[in-house]
């Protein structure tokens, strides 16, 4: 079972018929390597098993479940602070999860390019004419070949 | 300046004169050929072409040695390999060995069999040459009571109650195909020659080595590089007959199939398939010197989380029949390529005749029936690069021996099942 489990306290009065849901979060990620399509890869807690993970997509999001394998991610304990101590990236625990019934899934561009110009006189265009000209005057100046501007007379 | 410009001069001079002197002296060079010796690659030097000389060296001293030093040279170099399990958990497992094994999978039995399946009768009265209608109707009884006794022996007079066994399908249904593979090759041993000379393997070994693909190492001191991906097949079939002349071949080396073998962009470690390092092995049940070099037809039971009685969990019927068919294709190409590999042939030289294997793959009630053709051997990425050729499969689903047994009965047992057993048996006879 997930960490903690707190439910609401019971009151008398309240509704008897209450939904208890899980504790856990699984994050859908981008695989890192390429999987088949009908493989998904998440991030699930540490101490979520194969089969937590099997009942979490079938009993919630009713998704056909064949196979679920699991690893577990070392995180780098390479990292130091600036009093040299080792600083530690959390561990966690990446699912993969194989698809039934022929479903297939390809994780979506989020950030697709836009293509062609916004339209005139709209919120956008405003906006993208205000980025550039405060780009533009982020700049310096060429004139000076990059000599700082606090230098000179 | 004028330094440069001596030497210029120098050189130019040189030049000019070079040709020229060399025409005086032999005017007739144009007249007989010149017998230069060819022009090679250094093998030393640490460069590609210097490293495929090498290797063209090593393959043509490979060319002139005997098959157990060849066996030794092609497998003595250890590297990580993928192991490749013939009765496997994967899902879609039997699309990957396709892949790996470069065969075709072809649904339905050759027309061998096919065609008589369906003119056993026809064939019967019109007398015609098959080689199921040599046998006679009390063959057939004797055969028929050869497997009800065995199949009431495991299942009503040695289990007695129902105690839990770990892995209970090699404890009731091994003994039922030992009983009934040993006992039928004896039965048809008075009608084919071929298995009178025949060994029975129980419980033998198979295993396979080979080159497949290429991928560039990721990360470590050779990362950009281009490597073979490496195989090993380990297999124990639950028995095999192994005899002295090659199965006669399903179809011509050179015919046309339809069917293509699946390609599968991944790396096989999303299969998932791990890689070890061991010794590498290529092996056919028996050592090269066997008179009984040449495989006839494997019996394999299948593993314990694949029965269809559902005793362990409720598995979909296809997650079962794709697990039969990966298992088959990796297991016939396994042996049948180890067959073809104790006769001398590898990657670079390819199998001048087609090699063939059956394997009969069963849970005590459905029996799946296959049968291989080894076509090629050449699959490193070199030697297949204008391969045409490809490895073929043929197979059945699961097909029910028997409905159920009850009391000292077995009910509705499946004639049909029982000749195509016969006619495995009885091929190349």
């Amino acid at each position: 079972m997930s960490r903690r489990l707190i439910h609401p306290l019971y009151q008398f009065g309240n509704p008897q018929l209450r939904v208890f849901r899980p504790g856990w979060f699984l994050s859908l990620v981008r695989p890192g390597k390429e999987q088949p399509p009908d493989t998904v890869q998440f991030r699930v807690p540490l101490e979520m098993t194969k089969f937590d993970v099997r009942n979490y997509l079938q009993k919630i999001y009713n998704v056909p479940v064949v196979a679920v394998r699991t690893r577990i991610q070392f995180g780098s304990n390479k990292k130091r602070n600036h009093l040299n101590q080792r600083v530690k990236h959390p561990d966690y625990k990446v699912a993969y999860v194989q698809l039934g019934e022929g479903q297939t899934f390809e994780f979506p561009n989020l950030f697709p390019e836009k293509e062609g110009r916004s339209a005139e006189g709209s919120m956008e265009e405003i906006q993208e004419k205000f980025m550039e000209d405060e780009k533009q005057r982020q700049k310096s100046d060429p004139r000076r070949g990059g000599v700082t501007e606090w230098f000179g007379l | 300046m004028a330094a440069v410009m001596a030497r210029l001069s120098v050189r130019q001079l040189s030049c000019m004169r070079g040709p020229a002197l060399s025409a005086n002296v032999n005017t007739n060079i144009c007249d007989s050929t010149a017998k230069y010796p060819p022009i090679l690659p250094s093998p030393t030097a640490k460069s590609r072409s210097a490293k495929r000389r090498r290797v063209a060296e090593f393959f043509d001293e490979l060319r002139g040695l005997s098959v157990k030093d060849k066996l030794t040279s092609l497998t003595k170099f250890q590297r990580m390999k993928y192991v490749v399990y013939p009765q496997t958990f994967a899902l879609n497992a039997d699309r990957w060995y396709q892949h790996f094994t470069k065969t075709a999978y072809i649904s339905g039995l050759p027309n061998k069999y096919s065609k008589s399946s369906h003119s056993i009768q026809d064939a019967a009265e019109s007398g015609s040459q098959t080689t199921f209608s040599q046998i006679d109707d009390a063959l057939f009884g004797e055969i028929r009571t050869l497997i009800c006794d065995s199949l009431l022996q495991e299942n009503c007079q040695v289990i007695k109650g129902r105690a839990f066994l770990y892995r209970a399908l090699e404890h009731s249904i091994g003994p039922f195909l030992r009983n009934v593979a040993s006992g039928l090759a004896c039965i048809l041993a008075k009608q084919s020659p071929l298995l009178r000379s025949s060994t029975f393997d129980s419980d033998p070994q198979v295993n396979f080595y080979w080159i497949r693909g290429k991928r560039n190492i990721p990360c470590g001191h050779r990362r950009g590089r281009p490597e073979p991906l490496r195989f090993q097949i380990d297999d124990r079939p639950h028995s095999q007959l192994r005899i002295q002349q090659q199965l006669p071949e399903f179809v011509p080396l050179g015919s046309e199939v339809s069917v293509e073998v699946p390609v599968v962009q991944h790396l096989p470690d999303r299969l998932p398939l791990f890689r070890r390092q061991y010794e590498n092995s290529i092996y056919a049940g028996a050592k090269v010197d066997d008179p009984c070099c040449y495989g006839h037809t494997q019996f394999h039971l299948v593993p314990d989380h694949l029965r269809r009685d559902g005793v362990n969990k409720p598995k979909s019927g296809d997650h079962v029949e794709m697990a039969v068919r990966a298992n088959a294709i990796a297991s016939l190409f396994a042996w049948t390529g180890a067959q073809a590999m104790y006769q001398g042939f590898w990657s670079a030289e390819d199998v001048d005749k087609p090699f063939a294997s059956q394997a009969i793959i069963t849970d005590g009630q459905h029996f799946s029936f296959f049968c291989y053709q080894l076509n090629t051997l050449a699959l490193t990425d070199e030697a297949d690069a204008n391969n045409t050729r490809k490895n073929l499969c043929w197979g059945t689903e699961g097909l029910r021996l028997y409905e159920n047994i009850n009391g000292n009965q077995v009910i509705g047992l499946n004639d049909d099942v029982i000749r195509l057993l016969v006619q495995f048996l009885l091929n190349g006879a």
